[in-house]
């Protein structure tokens, strides 16, 4: 398996947000992980990325909670969980926040430029030829390459995110939430971004709230729900299944 | 009168500004709120004082092997004692203050309280604009211009610059680029130290040598900093510029009125904070919005 994630449980102090869940994706696919707020979705993809590690390794010392972190996330192979985050980003795999969370204060190609850091030894051609690619996919940066981005707007700043991610050789995206907040004509357009992104050979897990846009993308979906996977399948299994559909996907 | 002001304000805030620009650095990257800032100044005012005299060596090689020293000092301080207590603010601001004051005390037990001097390294002066100016004077100046413009094209050109202003804005992002958080945090440490060391070697030949002569600086780089905005670079350059200038016009147009520069400096920044209390350039954090 491409990534697998298994078992995996998280506890803030004593709250259980994660309750030994596995999944995995293969590699090329497009996965989606739907669920209720609160069903540790982000965490989930936070603790891929090694920002749930991270997050402990900070607070260490703070009267903040203590964070448990186990199980295994096996990206090609290796383990992930072992790993600080930024050696998980420097083997491709990069999460792609909740509202993009782009460095305000830089402009949108200082974004990318930071974006492309793992790139340094490559060289100037290697960064342009990045650059190429992402403005190729979303031109509307290209035109806003000079603006600050604390300035853009909510779908620009899930798009720079995207690019910024795309920068590096990213190999397995996690988008967290992508749509949240968007207009449905810039959602739809951000969904077409994304299957476009996917089309160039890039693995995605999906994590959306708008379950109609999710599985139509995706090739599998799973469900979580308070911390645990309670379905998987195909889209059109999920939507057929009365149970999943009114509990759990509330449509 | 003016050309004065304009000269002397110019020596004064470019000495400021490379300090305070050092001390918003690791401010801004790794939240360290660094009270023994300018006793990095300090050490390398000292190094370049002993290098010259028991070493004998050039005052470029003294100068080098200040900033180099300072450097290595401020590091073992980050990763040390800092580094260690870094989730507390508060305990970064008393362990640093505390490394000031032992040192103030260091500094005392092995020499002793009385004043020392550095020699200029270039004599003479120079007509300009009709007043007479020291070459020294011209030095510093044009060596913080220059110290200045070289941190800006460190931090805007290149992936070095990008990372550190990277971890300054989002510390938890930037590891998702692949940036070493701790190593950056650490990098940004040796730059603030450099920056000290080198306003050092700049004013070392103007300002006396004593074991408290850390703590007007700071004062003084701690009002500018405040007053451009906490965290902001560009913000702390133009508040040392404000403090340096209000120092010198109180200087030269109150005769007798040197022992008020403080206090009036210190008020300048008052009376900005009371109408903008985010400071002049500091960010106003904005409600997260969907």
């Amino acid at each position: 398996m491409y990534l697998a994630i298994n078992d995996l449980t998280v506890l803030y102090d004593r709250a259980m947000v994660l309750n030994g869940v596995s999944l995995n994706v293969a590699e090329g696919e497009l996965v989606s992980l739907v669920g209720p707020n609160g069903a540790g979705k982000s965490t989930l993809l936070r603790a891929a990325a090694g920002l749930v590690s991270w997050e402990k390794e900070t607070l260490k010392g703070t009267t903040s909670g203590k964070i448990t972190l186990t199980g295994s996330v096996i990206f090609e192979g290796n383990e992930m969980l072992d790993l600080p985050a930024h050696k998980i980003a420097q083997r491709g795999l990069i999460l792609c926040p909740e509202r993009g969370r782009p460095f305000r204060e830089m402009t949108v190609m200082e974004n990318l430029e930071a974006g492309a850091y793992l790139l340094k030894k490559d060289g100037k051609a290697a960064i342009n030829e990045a650059l190429d690619k992402v403005f190729s996919l979303f031109p509307v940066l290209k035109n806003r390459r000079n603006q600050v981005s604390g300035t853009l707007s909510g779908g620009e700043r899930t798009m720079l995110s995207i690019a910024r991610s795309l920068m590096s050789k990213a190999k397995l995206l996690l988008i967290d939430e992508p749509s949240v907040g968007l207009a449905p004509m810039v959602k739809k357009e951000l969904f077409a971004r994304i299957s476009e992104v996917h089309g160039l050979g890039i693995t995605i897990l999906l994590i959306e709230q708008d379950i109609s846009f999710a599985f139509e993308l995706a090739s599998r979906n799973y469900v979580l729900s308070r911390g645990k996977i309670i379905a998987e399948g195909k889209s059109e299994e999920l939507l057929n299944d009365e149970i999943i559909r009114e509990t759990y996907l509330g449509m | 009168m003016l050309e004065r002001i304009l000269i002397n304000g110019l020596v004064i805030s470019g000495t400021y500004a490379v300090l305070a620009v050092g001390f918003s650095l690791i401010f801004g990257v790794a939240k360290i709120f660094n009270m023994a800032h300018t006793v990095l100044y300090m050490a390398a005012s000292y190094i370049i004082f002993f290098s010259l005299n028991s070493l004998g060596i050039h005052y470029v090689f003294a100068s080098a092997l200040a900033i180099l020293l300072t450097i290595i000092f401020g590091i073992l301080c980050y990763k040390f004692l800092f580094d260690r207590v870094k989730v507390h603010e508060t305990a970064v601001m008393i362990i640093s203050i505390s490394v000031a004051i032992i040192c103030q005390e260091l500094v005392l037990m092995t020499l002793d309280g009385s004043y020392r001097g550095v020699p200029s390294f270039i004599v003479g002066s120079k007509e300009l604009m009709g007043v007479s100016v020291l070459y020294q004077h011209m030095f510093v100046v044009l060596g913080c211009i220059i110290t200045l413009i070289g941190l800006w094209i460190l931090l805007t050109k290149t992936f070095l610059g990008k990372a550190i202003r990277a971890v300054a804005q989002d510390q938890e992002i930037a590891n998702l680029m692949g940036i070493d958080v701790s190593r950056v945090c650490l990098i940004a440490m040796g730059i603030s130290a450099g920056l000290a060391a080198i306003a050092a070697v700049l004013s070392a030949p103007l300002e006396p040598l004593y074991p408290a002569m850390w703590l007007q600086p700071l004062i003084l780089i701690l009002a500018a900093v405040v007053l451009g905005g906490l965290g902001s670079i560009k913000g702390s350059v133009y508040g040392a510029l404000i403090l340096g200038f209000t120092e010198t016009i109180v200087i030269t147009v109150i005769p007798g009125g040197s022992f008020l520069r403080g206090a009036v400096s210190l008020l300048a920044m008052v009376i900005v904070l009371i109408f903008r209390p985010e400071g002049l350039f500091g960010v106003v954090f904005e409600e997260e919005t969907l």
